[in-house]
């Protein structure tokens, strides 16, 4: 993975995921965390459009975010559900991490 | 060899201070030689289109853009989308600056070291 | 805050570094006066050095750091003058800041 895009605001009322899946390249990744795991409500279009990113581009929601909006069990298939270790063992494994602060 | 450093900015000038935030690391970053490159997207790019700072007794960040060459900071770069969104002429951005489709910000991801966001 | 005593008499505020508290009071015998604190006479290149720091700080708002200092009056007056051993020479220990503050700009934010 070269960078691992990190993403923690509304996607609803905010522009970062939009214009972060215009940039993204095709062999990043891109974590969801805080509110930024509403993206993936079932019936959203920014779930569809990360749906229809290139598969190269790795999907990642962490777990206790998607459990406290009650997304835990309707995740996209391509999408992966991560813990904290986890999340830390992906930045380690990136080239690169970019927060969209 | 010291790492390249990619800056993104991408808040509009006039509210907040992320912008200065973004342009003192660049500042710093440049007295000590480190390799940099800005980037202005989103709402960032309302930067290169010097706003009246005055009506609002803000300091001048226009002014202190300008100087990023004198610091060593000579590649900026601007999203061309981002622009054409908000109906900006990137021929009137002030500094000038080198226009980027979405694939070539892909690239300049790709080829430098660290990323900031702000 | 202290005062700073003019040759002809007349006072000027200092902020609590010894800068001038307001860039637009700034006078050649202001500079003078500051010099001296320093036991500095100024020569031609002292004073050329003084207003590109001037024309610096109208042209960009800020106080230039040491390098891009090095570059502006390299650009406006040669690398003669505008290289750190000069500059260094006559203002000694932190060229960038005392030059700043013999033409009367607010403290550099980052000295480096």
């Amino acid at each position: 993975m070269k960078t691992l895009h990190l993403l923690s605001h509304s996607p609803f009322t905010d522009q970062r995921l939009t214009s972060c899946l215009h940039v993204i390249g095709a062999n990043d990744g891109l974590l969801l965390t805080g509110d930024a795991v509403l993206a993936l409500q079932p019936g959203s279009l920014q779930r569809k459009a990360l749906e229809l990113m290139p598969a190269g581009v790795q999907l990642f929601a962490l777990e206790e975010d998607l459990i406290a909006r009650h997304l835990q069990d309707c995740l996209p298939e391509r999408v992966n559900s991560v813990d904290y270790p986890r999340f830390v063992a992906l930045s380690l494994q990136a080239d690169k991490v970019n927060s969209w602060l | 060899m010291s790492k390249s450093l990619l800056l993104v900015s991408r808040h509009a000038p006039c509210s907040g201070s992320t912008p200065r935030e973004l342009l003192d690391i660049a500042l710093a970053g440049g007295a000590f030689d480190l390799p940099i490159s800005l980037l202005f997207l989103d709402d960032g790019v309302f930067q290169l289109f010097t706003p009246n700072f005055a009506a609002l007794e803000q300091k001048n960040l226009s002014a202190n853009l300008q100087a990023l060459p004198m610091f060593g900071v000579e590649q900026l770069y601007v999203a061309e989308r981002c622009l054409r969104d908000r109906g900006l002429d990137s021929t009137k951005a002030q500094p000038a600056v080198q226009c980027l489709d979405d694939a070539a910000i892909s690239a300049l991801y790709a080829s430098h070291d660290l990323v900031i966001t702000l | 805050m202290s005062i700073l005593l003019l040759a002809d008499g007349s006072q000027l505020a200092l902020d609590k570094d010894g800068f001038l508290a307001d860039f637009n009071q700034w006078s050649e015998p202001a500079a003078q006066a500051l010099a001296a604190l320093e036991n500095l006479t100024l020569s031609d290149a002292h004073w050329q050095v003084i207003h590109l720091q001037r024309q610096f700080y109208a042209e960009f708002q800020l106080a230039p750091a040491m390098r891009p200092l090095v570059k502006y009056i390299a650009q406006h007056a040669g690398s003669e003058l505008g290289n750190s051993l000069r500059l260094n020479q006559l203002f000694p220990g932190s060229p960038a800041k005392l030059s700043a503050r013999l033409a009367g700009l607010p403290k550099p934010n980052n000295c480096l």
